[in-house]
């Protein structure tokens, strides 16, 4: 990895006595495509808007190539930001936005000129130089927002929630956009959202944050395999999550059996959260499986089946292309790597049970991250 | 519903615009009644070209108005921003501060602003005169301000407050983000406010009254002041003229928003050349430019080195030009090149006592009633003349010298004389009856009778009549006088004072007393109407005369004014406008034939010498009159204010109408 461009060193906020942040450490490599993940009022903008000198921290320092930066307003750091609704000004064309920043640095006019036309071809808009802000279409707007912040050959570049307000495929397409545009351009990405798969898909580290916190750092693949509690385990994509005892290094004891697993490390006899991907768990006939079960409900969902299968009370979601009618008996098998297992921690027992589990639930959570503001 | 809708519609723009239309309707007509349209005429238009007088009240009024609006905007949008970054809680209670003013009645900020100017000017500075064009436009910086950040504070609400971290994070400074994306933002809140800032500013009439000193005088100010005669036609013609300005001023602005907003909504911007925006600029530049030498030529005018010398008269008291007399002050200017005449009014003894009695101004000469010139000297307010500088004094009637306001012809020289009679209506007043005051008496014309709206003159009426002296102190008279008024109440239609025009041309009462010069006007304006002084009974007889108060700066020019009006030529011209009797010698000579014929203003000498004349009144007298008067009109009940309230009701009616109709129409909007 590249030299440590940015370092957040026990970073707190309060606002009116409310704590928004709660003691943040963190390095931002450079070149580096990190994305800041977490639920709505997690702090994740928060901290965004710290870096970008939009708010001072009660406590804790901005480093920035290992200055202090705390007292160094806005308009004098080398970063920029594109803000959540972009934030485009009105009373100016898309030459005039992107130019913006330039002008104010007071470039040469043929400069200006030179770096917005480069801009505009990185960002695909050439040609619309002069049309107004509000012709252009959302994801058009979004491409703007950026070639504005861009064009400044910042070091760092801030999202916050760039893609919030643009339909799904043209979020998967921007997704493709912004890394692409990352790439050739060099410099490093801060990115805040509050959809795990946007953050998998794009980021080289993610920061998965709560209550003020951070969950966990780590790549995509490792936040995904190896979540570090129930909270990071649930936020990213969906997880069976179950009480177990951890009786020896690779042996773990639930649902009144010990199973094979690749942990090691714990104490023995330790209680543990026990999680099982829903997409991991593979269907055998009734008789040869590890556990056995009946099918309560089936919900078709394009790519595969949500079957939830109740076993003995407790219910799991399972994820497969094979289908099994309602009030079926099943049962599953679970291979050694399947099992992952964390330690006990204060988000124990709040998720992982699809005892209340709906279609529309979903749907439901969705809603309530769009409202963060 | 939707015929309904439209008819009211219909009919709140009648509403609101009808009183325009007679306005505009009047400034054309060649008659000087407002009832009658007698005919098409551009005249008033030309009269008020040539009225400079008008024109630099007009002058006055925009100057101020620019002046104030423009420190209003800026200030108002600088703090609307202040504001607008308060913690909410602090925001909201700022905001209701700002408030109050606008809510606050007129007459309370303009008296508290005349105090705080007086207590500044005179007892921390010492100035002569502390209210000036500067106070006048504090003021209306000061009432301005708010309307400019309440337009101001929805723009910034609606704004979104990432655009000004957006400037910030490309670089801008606080400064430069508010100046190059807030201030295009809020910009449409700011022209509204300035625009109602300029329009509160140029009508303004209460709060101006109250701040202004002599020296700059705002049209709504003066316009106030014209109440000894009716208004003139070409005043007309300069608010039909201002209207329109401002009709247009509203419609170019909202062409202009509508082809923005069209703009917008096609979707190539066109791209300005290098060449427009240059020619845009220099448009830009010259109009400042143009804005600010107009100002400042505005301030230099009225502040030119000449010797200024401030007349304060009654409203309309000396000929001006108009109708073919003689523009006296215009003349005396001409005579006297050095001399600038700064011409204010007055509309009553007593406002020109209150004037000169608050102090912070300064004046030259005056021209107040005789018992008002006893008081002014019995309170050193009159300094006496230096009779060297005025030899046109040999000129002044014996008759009107050791009179018994100022019995050693020290502090005052006569202008104008005249009487109190009866004007009544021979079409409908039998000859027979007209015997003396006791025909203001007369129940056969109950209601058609008119009375004073001042306590003076209208106990005067009641004491000769009951044959008391109209200067006894007694307070047993008093009464008894009160008593006369009193049992007359219930014949009287209404108390009036310059009304008296309109009601008696337009015959909807009868009989009237009143000042012997406006009867003259009125019997001009309808041949039916007579004259009448009961000299058997006694009447007042009553005397202006020039003064200098003693506040004054430039006795020795004033003094050259009294010389000039008092040249028989002059004061002939002079009368043939404010229509009095002229105590100069030879001056009839000068006077249209009419009026130097007319026994009205002429009365033979046998008959003058009746008449008496109001002496000063301890300050005790004058008030028991007035609660006297004031009992008079409450016990009886004014008829004619019956009357009136039969109006109220249309009033309510049509607001009721108004208002109904807007709830009509803005639930159904929505539900669409």
């Amino acid at each position: 990895m590249s030299k440590e461009l940015i370092r957040l060193q026990d970073l707190t906020m309060e606002f009116d006595g409310e704590r928004i942040l709660d003691g943040i450490n963190l390095y931002f490599n450079d070149k580096e495509f990190l994305t800041l993940l977490g639920p709505s009022g997690c702090g994740k903008t928060t901290t965004l808007r710290i870096i970008g000198g939009f708010l001072t921290p009660t406590s804790g320092r901005v480093l920035f190539d290992g200055k202090c930066i705390n007292d160094v307003p806005a308009y004098q750091r080398q970063i920029n930001t594109v803000f959540q609704r972009y934030a485009l000004f009105p009373h100016l064309d898309v030459y005039g936005n992107i130019a913006f920043g330039l002008k104010v640095a007071k470039l040469s006019k043929e400069e200006i000129h030179e770096r917005v036309q480069e801009i505009l071809t990185v960002v695909g808009l050439t040609g619309f130089e002069h049309r107004s802000i509000d012709s252009l279409s959302g994801g058009q707007q979004q491409r703007v927002a950026i070639a504005r912040a861009l064009v400044n050959r910042p070091k760092v570049l801030l999202l916050d929630e760039p893609l919030a307000a643009l339909d799904l495929r043209l979020r998967k397409d921007m997704q493709n956009e912004l890394k692409r545009i990352q790439q050739a351009m060099g410099i490093t990405f801060i990115y805040v959202t509050h959809d795990q798969e946007e953050a998998l898909s794009m980021s080289d580290t993610v920061v998965v944050m709560d209550k003020g916190r951070i969950q966990q750092i780590g790549r995509p693949e490792d936040i995904y395999n190896e979540p570090k509690n129930a909270f990071v385990a649930d936020f990213i994509g969906e997880s069976n999550i179950l009480d177990g005892i951890m009786l020896s290094d690779y042996k773990v004891k639930f649902f009144g059996r010990v199973f094979d697993c690749v942990d090691a490390g714990f104490a023995p006899n330790e209680p543990v959260d026990v999680v099982i991907r829903p997409e991991d768990i593979d269907f055998v006939p009734a008789g040869e499986g590890h556990l056995v079960g009946t099918v309560t409900s089936v919900t078709f969902k394009g790519l595969n089946y949500d079957i939830i299968v109740d076993f003995r009370g407790f219910k799991w979601l399972i994820q497969t292309t094979d289908y099994h009618g309602e009030g079926e008996t099943v049962g599953i098998r679970l291979n050694p790597e399947d099992i992952h297992i964390m330690h006990k921690s204060e988000y124990s027992g709040m998720f992982g049970d699809y005892s209340s589990y709906s279609a529309e639930y979903d749907e439901l959570t969705e809603d309530a991250d769009d409202e963060e503001e | 519903m939707k015929k309904a809708n439209r008819i009211l519609t219909i009919l709140i723009f009648a509403f609101l615009y009808l009183p325009m239309l007679v306005l505009v309707v009047a400034s054309f007509n060649t008659g000087k009644d407002l009832t009658i349209f007698q005919g098409f005429t551009l005249d008033n238009y030309k009269a008020m070209f040539q009225d400079k007088d008008l024109l630099a009240l007009l002058g006055n009024s925009l100057l101020i108005s620019i002046l104030s609006t423009a420190v209003a905007t800026a200030f108002g949008t600088l703090s609307a921003v202040g504001i607008h970054n308060l913690k909410p809680r602090l925001r909201k209670t700022v905001m209701s501060l700002t408030n109050i003013p606008m809510t606050n009645p007129d007459i309370v900020t303009g008296i508290s602003l005349s105090l705080l100017f007086v207590f500044i000017g005179s007892t921390l500075l010492h100035q002569k005169e502390s209210l000036n064009f500067w106070t006048l436009l504090i003021a209306h910086i000061t009432f301005n301000l708010p309307y400019v950040i309440l337009n101001v504070m929805p723009k910034l609400k609606q704004m979104n407050p990432a655009l000004q971290d957006a400037a910030m994070d490309l670089g801008c400074t606080p400064v430069q983000s508010f100046f190059k994306v807030t201030l295009h933002e809020i910009m449409p809140g700011i022209v509204s406010g300035a625009i109602m800032a300029f329009t509160m500013s140029l009508d303004d009439f209460v709060i101006s009254y109250f701040v202004t000193g002599s020296g700059f005088l705002t049209l709504p100010v003066e316009i106030y002041s014209y109440t000894k005669k009716p208004m003139q036609p070409r005043v007309y013609a300069m608010f039909t003229l201002l209207f329109l300005l401002i009709f247009v001023l509203m419609v170019t602005m909202n062409l202009l928003q509508i082809r923005a907003d069209k703009k917008k909504v096609s979707k190539q911007v066109k791209p300005v050349s290098k060449g427009q925006k240059v020619f845009r600029r220099v448009c830009a530049g010259v109009c400042a430019v143009g804005v600010l030498l107009g100002c400042t030529w505005l301030i230099l005018s009225t502040r030119q080195k000449k010797v200024t010398l401030n007349v304060m008269n009654w409203g309309q008291n000396i000929a001006d030009g108009s109708d073919e007399t003689m523009d006296i002050v215009a003349a005396f200017e001409e005579k006297y090149p050095h001399i600038n005449v700064n011409y204010t009014t007055y509309d009553s003894n007593e406002s020109l006592y209150a004037k000169l009695a608050g102090g912070g101004l300064t004046v030259d000469l005056i021209i107040p009633s005789d018992y008002m010139i006893a008081r002014l000297i019995s309170e050193n307010m009159l300094n006496p003349l230096n009779f060297e500088n005025i030899p046109n004094y040999r000129y002044v009637q014996e008759q009107f010298k050791n009179t018994a306001y100022d019995p050693d012809n020290r502090y005052s020289v006569p202008y104008t004389w005249g009487t109190v009679g009866i004007l009544y209506n021979s079409k409908y007043v039998d000859e027979a009856d007209v015997t003396g005051w006791e025909l203001l008496w007369n129940e056969k014309y109950a209601g058609k009778i008119l009375q004073f709206d001042n306590s003076r003159d209208a106990f005067g009426v009641a004491q000769f009549l009951s044959g008391i002296s109209i200067n006894t102190t007694d307070t047993a008279e008093l009464k008894l006088a009160a008593g006369k008024l009193a049992e007359q109440n219930p014949l009287v239609r209404q108390y009036v004072m310059d009304q008296i025009y309109g009601i008696m041309e337009g015959e909807n009462a009868w009989i009237a007393p009143y000042y012997a010069g406006d009867c003259m006007m009125m019997m001009d304006a309808n041949p039916d109407l007579r004259f009448y002084l009961p000299e058997e009974q006694g009447f007042n007889l009553f005397i202006d005369a020039m003064c200098v108060p003693s506040c004054s700066e430039n006795q020795a020019e004033a003094e050259l004014f009294i010389d000039f009006l008092c040249d028989p030529e002059i004061s002939g011209a002079n009368m043939d406008y404010i229509c009095y009797g002229s105590p100069i010698e030879g001056a009839r000579d000068y006077m249209d034939e009419y009026l130097a014929e007319s026994d009205v203003i002429y009365p033979e000498q046998s008959i003058l010498d009746k008449g008496v004349s109001y002496l000063f009144l301890p300050a005790e007298t004058n008030r028991i009159m007035d609660n006297l008067f004031m009992e008079v009109r409450i016990a009886g009940g004014d008829t004619v204010e019956e009357e009136e309230t039969s109006v109220l009701p249309v009033v309510l009616t049509f607001s009721g109408l108004a208002v109904a109709a807007a709830l009509l129409f803005l639930p159904k909007r929505k539900r669409k």
